[in-house]
């Protein structure tokens, strides 16, 4: 294994009283993929705004391939490689599919600043923005307004939109979330697909447990901004902390 | 000096209460339905149109004029709300600033038609007309009175908003509109309400500028409006005790400004807009989001 | 086919335009450059409005850097107009540089709040410093010298002659702003415009984005301006005055905000209009809150969205329609 792809120390967040990460660390190895779990409140979200720059940090420190990101903005974070698809479908909704997924990859082959050529005379855009539609399944909605899709494509293309950036780590906050079965088989396997090409590392928050313990080599429990455990899926299964912690709120499997 | 910088704070206050009156409504306004309203000034304008003329109708009683005129642009508001406002709530903020923008055109030139495109003299107030002396200067009786009903306007409010029933429910409709709407309050009907109040502080404020601004103009309410806009964003849009204390730093502001650099006394108040708006958007009373 | 017809229909107001120039009594020749001259200021504004989704009441400030810019330099330096164009434009782009520097930080009303505080600081400076601006006079007696390249001199003192050159920079306005909306950058403006966070999530700084497009549409007005300046020979106070933001504002929504031609055909029906009802009445003002209002109400799209929905909907009798743009 080589140097961490993303390093945590002492990360602490509180809103008020409510104590959301306290002194959290945490190492995430390029090509490993972990999920996080926890209870409701657990500091899930917090955590991945605070890593993905959306919200500041109290104190702590987060390193990404050994650079000092904690302060970076978001858009300097996903140019270095750090990238999160979100809870709730966010795209670009009057806009047809395919410049959904062009935005991003103009961002990529640093081409969005061009402001005389047309947009239609990037053909080398044209054509990775092409091969993104195909692995997500939306290739034959290319020209379809965003907003027309059904909820289930809406947030293949919003996984769509956040593996156009060519990201090294991707956040992924409950990906199958509304999504009917054989889009959570599709969306599932390119998640796997992906993680063994080895190009991009996924880190998954999740609900469904059976996701969680079928995709994951390494899993994550948060509960109160603490982790209280860490190892893999049979680790996680075992740990009487982490069934106390669940106890009343899932049933584990 | 000591006299003179007297009589300009005086001259301050009572600028600074003026705009308040008229600043209130439109930060209610604001608070409870989220539309910043072009429209205000007119409100205010028409307030002072019809006060003029139930002045003359009714033999120069001006208290009862105030009272009517406010109540018959009150009829306004209620049109303007609930047949064209209410409609673009759910749209983007252009088309809600605009649709207001509509309506000061289309008031500043109904007014010309009624009353005429000149400007109207207005009679003066028996009892608070003329002035006293304060120290060794005369002031004019009638802005020490807007002085006083500034203030009475700020505590009505708030003992409406904080003390009573209704003000509970304006409340909690301005903080969470779905969650007011979920415990039975029609909101709809209570925004219609809180807009037709709005209306009448900002006719109010325009009755009260008859005796005070003397002339009467078309445009009275497009200078005004800009004034109650600086004072809602440095107090931060919606918070009723940040309007009052901002309506008197900009009454103060502007008059010690037209006393000691009149070239920059309008820069002065747009350079503190900017400042509050980029530094503390929540406004200078306001607490940090 | 359907290339073969936006091509003669785009010769046939070309023809149309320049006939003006060549045939048109002196009054429709000024009327025309009234309309070329808004529509430049509109184009470029809702670059900011229609693309990016903000609403700026401080345009009018950098109409006024341009027709000031133009003046001073008229007056004080040299009356090539070339130059002052240059200035004027110029300085508008400096000026909306800085001022959009700090409004860009905020969206939707705070913008427009920004935007308003900030072209009202400069409408108050042109208002006060009389040695400077003329104050509440303007600067007066700006003469349209020929445009002298060096090699070539070009008379633009009469109407019609300057009908030309203002012809001239409106059609490079419609070229480079048809270009910039077709452009990777016009993909992201209106990335922004549809959802920000998600942009910057893109890799791409909103903000620098933001101002970008704000500078641009800030030297477009300052074009207008100094167009405007050198139209009605004199720099007014006014111009730079938050009302007179208003006008790109209404124009773009009258020929409709979301569409390339909105801008322009807004200006030919804001103009006409405001003439014509002027002919029968006083009141332009009211009939114009009445069409806003009718507009607003029930017709977002503007007279090109209106007219293309009606196009939409005979098509789709005949076949599904896909969402193009």
């Amino acid at each position: 294994m080589n140097a961490p792809l993303l390093e945590i120390k002492r990360l602490s967040k509180a809103f008020g009283r409510v104590i959301a990460a306290s002194n959290i660390d945490l190492t995430i190895d390029p090509g490993v993929l972990t999920s996080i779990i926890g209870p409701n409140g657990a500091g899930k979200s917090t955590l991945i705004n605070m890593l993905s720059g959306s919200l500041p940090v109290d104190s702590g420190r987060i390193l990404f391939q050994g650079a000092d990101i904690t302060h970076l903005p978001i858009h300097h974070r996903v140019r270095m490689g750090l990238c999160r698809s979100f809870q709730v479908v966010n795209i670009f909704p009057d806009l047809t599919v395919f410049d959904n997924i062009q935005i991003p990859v103009l961002a990529v082959h640093k081409r969005a600043r061009r402001l005389f050529r047309p947009v239609a005379r990037e053909a080398g855009v044209r054509e990775e923005v092409s091969q993104v539609l195909d692995r997500v399944g939306l290739a034959a909605e290319a020209q379809t307004v965003a907003s027309a899709l059904s909820h289930g494509d809406q947030r293949l293309l919003e996984v769509g939109i956040a593996l156009a950036v060519r990201p090294r780590l991707l956040f992924l906050d409950e990906p199958t979330a509304g999504m009917n079965p054989v889009e959570r088989v599709r969306v599932l396997e390119n998640i796997r697909g992906l993680s063994e090409e080895g190009k991009t590392t996924f880190v998954i928050v999740e609900h469904d447990m059976d996701i969680v313990f079928s995709l994951s080599d390494r899993v994550v429990v948060l509960h109160h901004g603490v982790i209280i455990g860490d190892g893999t899926t049979e680790d996680i299964q075992k740990s009487a902390r982490v069934r106390e912690v669940y106890l009343g709120e899932e049933v584990m499997t | 000096m000591l006299e003179s910088i007297v009589h300009v704070c005086l001259a301050g206050l009572s600028t600074g209460m003026f705009i308040w009156l008229v600043a209130s409504g439109l930060t209610l306004i604001f608070g409870v339905l989220g539309v910043l309203n072009f429209a205000h000034g007119s409100f205010y304008m028409l307030g002072a149109y019809f006060c003029y003329t139930l002045l003359g109708l009714m033999g120069d009683n001006f208290w009862l004029g105030l009272l009517l005129g406010p109540l018959c642009v009150c009829v306004v508001g209620f049109v303007v709300e609930r047949y064209f406002l209410r409609y673009v709530y759910p749209l983007a903020l252009p088309y809600q600033l605009l649709l207001t923008f509509a309506f000061v055109l289309l008031f500043d030139d109904l007014v010309k038609v009624v009353w005429g495109a000149g400007s109207i003299g207005s009679p003066t107030l028996p009892g608070l007309s003329g002035s006293i002396p304060i120290l060794g200067r005369n002031f004019p009786v009638y802005s020490l009175f807007i002085i006083g009903v500034g203030p009475l306007v700020a505590i009505g409010m708030w003992a409406l908003l904080e003390k009573t029933w209704w003000g509970r429910i304006i409340r909690a409709a301005s903080s969470d509109r779905e969650m007011a709407s979920a415990i039975g309050v029609r909101v709809p009907a209570l925004f219609t309400a809180v807009f037709i109040f709005g209306t009448w502080l900002g006719a109010m404020g325009g009755g009260l500028a008859v005796p005070y601004v003397g002339l009467l103009t078309p445009g009275m309410g497009e200078s005004i409006i800009i004034d109650a806009f600086v004072v809602a964003v440095i107090g931060g849009l919606g918070s009723l005790k940040g309007a009052f204390l901002g309506a008197l730093i900009i009454g103060l502001l502007s008059s010690f400004g037209t006393r000691f650099i009149p070239t920059f006394d309008m820069f002065l108040t747009f350079i503190l807009m900017a400042a509050v708006l980029l530094w503390r958007p929540q406004g200078l009373f306001g607490e940090a989001a | 086919m359907k290339r073969f017809w936006t091509y003669v229909f785009i010769a046939l107001i070309l023809a149309g335009l320049v006939s003006i120039g060549l045939f048109a009594g002196r009054f429709v020749v000024y009327l025309s450059m009234r309309v070329l001259i808004l529509s430049i200021f509109a184009l470029g504004y809702n670059l900011l409005l229609g693309r990016t989704g903000l609403l700026s009441f401080g345009h009018a400030a950098f109409y006024a850097g341009g027709a000031y810019g133009l003046g001073l330099i008229s007056i004080h330096v040299t009356t090539n107009p070339l130059l002052g164009i240059i200035v004027g434009v110029g300085l508008a782009c400096i000026m909306a540089l800085v001022i959009g520097f700090f409004c860009v930080r905020h969206t939707e009303i705070y913008f427009a709040m920004l935007t308003l505080a900030f072209g009202m600081m400069v409408f108050s400076l042109i208002w006060n410093l009389r040695e400077v601006t003329g104050g509440d006079d303007g600067l007066v007696g700006i003469v349209r010298a020929p445009i002298s390249l060096g090699f070539a001199s070009i008379p633009i003192t009469k109407t019609s002659h300057y009908y030309f050159f203002v012809l001239f920079c409106f059609i490079l306005t419609v070229a480079l702003i048809y270009l910039i909306r077709r452009s990777p950058f016009g993909l992201v403006l209106s990335g922004i415009r549809e959802n920000d966070r998600r942009i910057e999530f893109a890799g791409l700084s909103v903000r620098n984005y933001r101002l970008a497009a704000f500078v641009i549409s800030g030297t477009f007005a300052g074009l207008a301006g100094a167009l405007g300046a050198l139209l009605e020979s004199n720099a007014n106070p006014f111009s730079a005055h938050w009302s007179h933001s208003a006008e790109p504002i209404l124009v773009s929504l009258i020929g409709g905000i979301q569409t390339f031609t909105g801008p322009v055909v807004g200006s030919v029906v804001f103009i006409l209009l405001r003439e014509i009802i002027e002919r029968f009445t006083q009141n332009w003002m009211l009939w114009f809150g009445l069409i806003l209002l009718i507009i607003i109400m029930g017709l977002r799209g503007g007279v090109v969205g209106g007219v293309a929905q009606l196009f939409r909907r005979k098509r789709s009798h005949v076949a599904k329609s896909g969402g193009n743009r």
